[in-house]
């Protein structure tokens, strides 16, 4: 059991953005969705988290139709499924260390002695000194920022991630972090994730399968090497760049 | 104009929503009450500085024309009658509006676009009570408070302007004052001031809350929730004069 849409639909006014799209990310999976903006990738991600409804269809977490869900329904499937945004999104009159407690006061029943070690604990693991939990988000550079709201994310210990373009307004280094850590944390954690991103060169590295969404429909769903080799034009305007991009010894894995 | 009906229904789902969590969570009272004097300390020097010389323009325009009649010994009672029926609760909660107004909806407004409001969604808490419970009930209360120091403070102005400038001593001004104002200017002075703070208060947390498009989008909300806060309180104000004199007889 894991994330799985059956034939969900959304429209905003007259725009249709998903059209009855199906698929099921497999368990401990790294799933990257891609596709052009405004093709309804972060719409997809945000009926996983019930934020938003399908107006037919249904979308699954474990056996959780998450559009049937009541307030306390939804508080069980945003304990399954952490979110990181697109921005930060720290609150910005709480302490990095009252923020990542933030998801653990509500989600977890923990003590303050367990949340105090939980905080610490998940800071580790997104590589962030000690010293920046008593700082506010203003005071750390964006890249750390990232960071501390991956920690957020993971505080609650989700069995499911899922990512907003997560790279989006950083610089390389950084970008290759990030990216460096979704790998490390999806394959430590043993967590399935779920990738909304632009950036197709992390996708052919980390990806265990790739989802092309277009015009609200699912172009292709396969594995990254039947992916990078598809005919499809838009998936072909996708990769071709980025091929050239890659390692002689990346290109090899990918059998190119 | 089916716009206009679109955003007055999404607005009325708004305030549905505050109620209905108000009604049906616990544990909001501490947030309130800290919302609450955040608002007052922040806005209370503006309203104490503003009331004084509100209070002080009033009784030199009064005792000009009350001169004429030499009727100067009502100066004190028509002056704090209009203060607190009318001029009191209209600049207080325009005050109220221009700073704390504007404040949190763009406030809202960049959690909104930036995502924090969405994230506080996703670990498990309710945005709005979380958010727009404190802020709401903050700004009508301490529009009450601000009415209440405001007022006495610009009582106090005119009786000082009306000693130095109008050859009234304090007594002679205090003298009329129970003639014009009794419990039902002080009653309707605070019902206006309530429903001033509840425009001020809805309008100004629905703009920020429902913020889109990035920084112009705060901006846009900003600008939005002067607007209508402002246009707001003057139709109310209207609507609450005829009620107030229908309800409790006091010529409004």
């Amino acid at each position: 059991m894991s994330i799985r849409f059956e034939a969900v639909q959304k429209s905003f006014g007259p725009k249709h953005i998903l059209d009855g799209i199906s698929f099921e990310a497999a368990p401990g999976e790294i799933l990257f969705i891609l596709g052009k903006s405004g093709m309804g990738k972060s719409v997809t991600l945000k009926h996983i988290v019930g934020m938003l409804k399908p107006d037919s269809g249904r979308v699954w977490v474990e056996d959780l139709s998450v559009g049937d869900q009541d307030a306390q329904g939804l508080v069980q499937v945003r304990t399954l499924c952490g979110m990181v945004f697109q921005h930060p999104a720290l609150l910005d009159s709480l302490t990095i260390f009252e923020n990542i407690a933030f998801g653990l006061r509500r989600l977890a029943r923990l003590n303050e002695a367990e949340i105090d070690d939980r905080v610490r604990e998940t800071l580790a693991l997104v590589h962030l000194p000690e010293s920046v939990l008593q700082q506010y988000p203003i005071e750390l550079s964006y890249g750390m920022q990232k960071r501390a709201s991956l920690a957020r994310t993971l505080a609650p210990k989700p069995k499911y991630l899922l990512f907003d373009e997560p790279t989006t307004g950083l610089d390389p280094v950084s970008t290759q972090t990030i990216n460096q850590l979704i790998f490390e944390l999806s394959r430590k954690l043993k967590v399935t994730s779920l990738v909304v991103s632009h950036d197709m060169q992390c996708a052919l590295k980390i990806a265990d399968r790739i989802l092309v969404l277009d015009s609200g429909k699912i172009l292709s769903l396969a594995d990254v090497k039947t992916t990078v080799k598809s005919k499809e034009p838009l998936i072909r305007s996708f990769i071709e760049e980025t091929l050239n991009l890659l390692a002689p010894e990346e290109r090899k894995k990918l059998e190119l | 104009m089916s716009a206009f009906f679109f955003e007055l229904g999404r607005f009325s789902l708004f305030f549905r929503e505050i109620w209905h969590t108000l009604l049906n969570t616990k544990h909001n009272l501490r947030p309130i009450i800290a919302q609450t004097s955040e608002v007052t300390i922040r806005s209370l020097s503006t309203v104490v500085f503003s009331g004084f010389f509100v209070g002080g323009i009033l009784v030199v325009q009064f005792n000009a024309v009350l001169a004429q009649y030499d009727a100067q010994i009502f100066l004190g009672g028509l002056n704090t009658s209009a203060l607190i029926r009318e001029v009191g609760p209209l600049i207080i909660s325009f005050l109220l509006a221009g700073k704390v107004g504007a404040f949190t909806a763009a406030e809202l407004g960049t959690m909104r676009v930036t995502e924090q409001i969405d994230a506080i969604e996703c670990l498990g808490t309710n945005p709005i009570q979380y958010l727009i419970l404190p802020r709401f009930f903050g700004i009508v209360l301490a529009s009450m408070i601000l009415l209440s120091t405001g007022l006495l403070v610009s009582v106090i102005g005119s009786m000082g302007f009306a000693t130095a400038l109008c050859g009234l001593n304090p007594l002679q001004f205090a003298q009329s004052i129970p003639r014009f104002t009794d419990i039902t200017t002080l009653l309707s002075g605070f019902l206006r001031a309530a429903i001033y703070g509840v425009i001020v208060a809805g309008v100004c947390c629905y703009q920020g809350y429902t913020a889109t498009g990035g920084a112009k989008g705060v901006g846009r909300a900003v600008t939005r929730a002067a607007i209508y806060t402002n246009l707001y309180i003057v139709i109310a104000n209207y609507i609450t004069g005829l009620w107030i004199h229908l309800l409790l007889g006091e010529s409004s």
